[in-house]
């Protein structure tokens, strides 16, 4: 006899809104969590894109512990000493329903939780899933935990973040590779509430944020910069690919150190008190790096299956766990209506998946990752626009102005590049983002 | 045989304002102190051992019963949570466990509690509960049924060994055990308890101290006594310039002389008497 119908590793939004969603359904779900409290392991760089909370939370922003509201929206191409932002400002995006917001993992992971829990979920937290129990039919039956005594459940769905172990020991990673990750790396800076919104040009007194994306000033290593507002700190930081990092021999907190020295970045940052550095890997393999899902008795969602869309403009990976938990929620109520645990009675999930925004997106942007950690991508593109831009804004009277098409012109042939990379480049970039 | 624990909810890491002096809790890092979790961990030996009930008890507002779940979890027999939504001065949380705990032969208590206790609670609860109290106990080892050999801790780093008899209140420091990990069995279960919530005898005790004004503690200046000496015989000073001193040493040695090697060379630093004569005596 199962000590609970569904038992749910992780509770991150992955986990907690698998066990939500069962819980509302009417089963027992026993949500696992290895920290002392939802949230007080994560990591993530700020933004939260609380779209898909429409439907499963109604007015989801009255509750959620939000820091600031995302109404300045910014893409930054930096070089050593240039920088070039397009940076979009809505005050649509300051009134509900929003756009994205910025909240602390810790708070927005245990509220989260605490939903699931008013939905009926029992969630066990400082206990750490440490294997799969298997049944004598070999599904998985449950998790062995680091308490004495084993938690049996008819269906496993495992939300236990990138590099999930479980998924690995019931052999649905069959490819992984340290090349699908990268490192996320932050700091969190203290600044009066003021003074963030005067260095970021935010209404005054209002609780409205920026999100600024930044490609380059990552010390040559493929990846790319962040910074957003909190009420009172700064988020800023890095997302680094590991094969580059471990190569370049450069420390993680050098390249955020880096960033915050950049004359683009420092006065936004200036005299800020450190309050906390973290880092977590990311799994940014995108479509083509997709574990397998479904297992015997055993699902796998959220980073822990890899769904985290990392493609430039988009840096996302707290709606698709949350996207892949409801789905995953919904295919194992079917197969407890069928009463059929295996891979067959959960294939569902897949399909679930696909029919939604989470595979549609990261079918779009398979090629993503490969694009946007190239070199062209990363160091000679931006070098071209701020150098085309540099000449351009530039004054040197007496001698005539150039036009743009010849400056272009002159910075490509001294470049380097090749036409056809570039069409291919444009190529990609159109299927990702056109 | 009946045992109790009492234990506190305190903030284990509060933010405290470096100007304002203000300080600022949150739930999420708080619990019971290490002191706590020692004295539920001797209240389950004890209760294992003679074949006792455990109780475990709480003077705090809701927020506080997930430690008494916890406790639950790793054994206890009951709960009891006596309801207060402002802190009690010591006298009066000794008086409310007292009663709580009327049945109780002997409690166990935390040695003070993290949030500035004065680790007054436990000799307020025996003198309540008219009972024997060993407090400052750094060491514990379990005898006939109710009766507990311990070692307190003294002034001047002295130990005072103590045989002590139920009825007795302890007060255990945070090192003497750690608290077991809770089965998973116990957890859940834990989790579907009820726990006792009684309403405290005197919600509102007179307060023994009342506070009139308040004002930011500011020490008297002390007067530092100027340097003296040249500037260069200071500094020649601080970087040990000048002075003699007997280089380090590298021998290697088999253990028997190298033993004896740093017997006389403790020694010779005047750390300890003379190996030699010591061991004549
Ligand atoms: C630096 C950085 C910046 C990011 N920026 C953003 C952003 O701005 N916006 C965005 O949407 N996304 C961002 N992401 C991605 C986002 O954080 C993840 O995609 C998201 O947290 C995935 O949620 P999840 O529930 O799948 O996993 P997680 O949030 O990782 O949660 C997993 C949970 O499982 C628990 N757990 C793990 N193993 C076990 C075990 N064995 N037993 C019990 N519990 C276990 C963990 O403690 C944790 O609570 C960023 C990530 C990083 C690292």
């Amino acid at each position: 006899m199962p000590d609970f119908e569904v038992v749910v590793v992780g509770a991150g939004p992955a986990g907690s809104i698998a066990a939500l969603s069962l819980a509302r359904l009417g089963h027992s779900v026993c949500l696992l969590e290895r920290g002392p409290f939802p949230g007080s392991k994560n990591v993530y760089g700020g933004v939260i894109y609380g779209r898909i909370l429409d439907e499963l939370i109604p007015h989801w922003w009255e509750h959620a512990p939000v820091q600031r509201w995302i109404t300045r929206r910014g893409t930054m191409l930096l070089t050593d000493h240039q920088s070039l932002c397009i940076d979009y400002r809505s005050t649509a995006w300051a009134q509900a329903p929003y756009n994205g917001a910025t909240a602390y993992r810790p708070d927005f992971d245990k509220w989260l939780a605490d939903e699931a829990v008013k939905a009926g979920a029992t969630l066990v937290s400082s206990t750490t899933a440490t294997g799969l129990v298997r049944t004598n039919r070999g599904l998985v039956g449950g998790v062995k935990t680091d308490r004495e005594g084993d938690l049996m459940a008819n269906v496993v769905i495992a939300c236990d973040g990138v590099n999930s172990f479980l998924a690995k020991e019931a052999g649905l990673y069959p490819n992984f590779s340290k090349d699908h990750l990268t490192l996320g790396v932050k700091e969190v800076l203290a600044l009066p509430r003021q003074e963030i919104e005067a260095r970021f040009g935010i209404r005054s007194g209002t609780n409205e944020g920026a999100d600024l994306e930044i490609v380059g000033g990552t010390q040559g290593i493929a990846g790319g910069g962040f910074v957003y507002t909190n009420l009172d700190t700064i988020s800023i930081g890095a997302v680094l690919s590991l094969g580059g990092l471990s190569a370049s021999k450069v420390r993680p907190e050098e390249v955020i150190a880096g960033l915050k020295a950049h004359p683009s970045l420092a006065p936004l940052v200036d005299g800020a008190e450190l309050k906390e550095y973290s880092a977590h890997l990311i799994p940014e393999g995108g479509f083509d790096a997709m574990p397998e899902v479904v297992g015997d008795g055993l699902l796998v969602a959220g980073d822990a299956a890899g769904l985290c869309l990392a493609a430039g403009l988009w840096l996302e990976g707290v709606n698709y766990a949350i996207g892949s938990g409801k789905c995953a929620a919904d295919a194992v109520h079917e197969a407890i209506a069928k009463g059929n645990f295996s891979k067959a009675g959960l294939v569902s999930y897949k399909d679930r998946l696909e029919a939604t925004f989470v595979l549609r997106n990261h079918r779009k942007t398979r090629k993503a990752a490969h694009l946007l950690l190239s070199d062209r991508l990363q160091n000679r593109y931006p070098q071209i626009a701020c150098d085309l831009l540099e000449q351009l804004y530039t004054v040197e009277d007496p001698l005539p102005k150039r036009g743009a098409l010849t400056i272009g012109r002159a910075l490509w042939k001294g470049s380097g590049l090749r036409i056809r990379h570039a069409l291919r480049d444009g190529r990609d970039a159109l299927k990702i983002y056109g | 045989m009946k045992i109790a624990a009492c234990i506190k909810w305190v903030a284990l890491r509060p933010d405290i304002d470096p100007l304002s002096g203000s300080v600022e809790t949150d739930d999420r890092f708080s619990g019971v102190s290490a002191a706590d979790q020692a004295a539920v961990e001797w209240a389950l030996r004890m209760g294992e051992a003679w074949g006792a009930s455990v109780t475990v008890a709480t003077v705090g507002a809701s927020i506080a019963e997930s430690a008494l779940r916890d406790a639950l979890a790793c054994g206890a027999t009951t709960a009891i949570r006596i309801d207060i939504e402002h802190p009690l001065p010591s006298a009066a949380v000794g008086r409310e466990l007292a009663a709580a705990l009327a049945d109780a032969d002997l409690i166990v208590c935390g040695d003070w509690s993290l949030d500035r206790g004065s680790g007054s609670v436990p000799p307020f609860l025996a003198h309540a509960r008219g009972a024997e109290q060993a407090c400052g106990l750094v060491a514990l080892s379990l005898d006939a049924t109710g009766v507990v050999r311990a070692e307190r801790r003294l002034d001047g780093g002295r130990r005072e060994r103590l045989i002590v008899r139920a009825p007795a209140v302890l007060a255990v420091e945070g090192s003497t055990a750690r608290l077991r990990r809770a089965p998973l069995g116990g957890v859940l279960s834990s989790a579907r308890s009820s726990i006792d919530v009684r309403t405290p005898s005197t919600p509102n005790p007179a307060e023994p101290v009342r506070l009139v004004h308040a004002r930011p503690f500011r020490p008297r200046t002390k007067i530092v006594d100027g340097p003296h000496g040249s500037v260069r015989d200071r500094s020649n000073a601080l970087l040990g310039m000048g002075s003699t001193r007997t280089p380090p040493q590298r021998l290697v040695l088999d253990p028997e002389v190298a033993a004896e090697h740093i017997l006389a060379a403790l020694h010779a630093w005047g750390e300890i008497d003379d190996p030699a004569s010591a061991e004549g005596q």
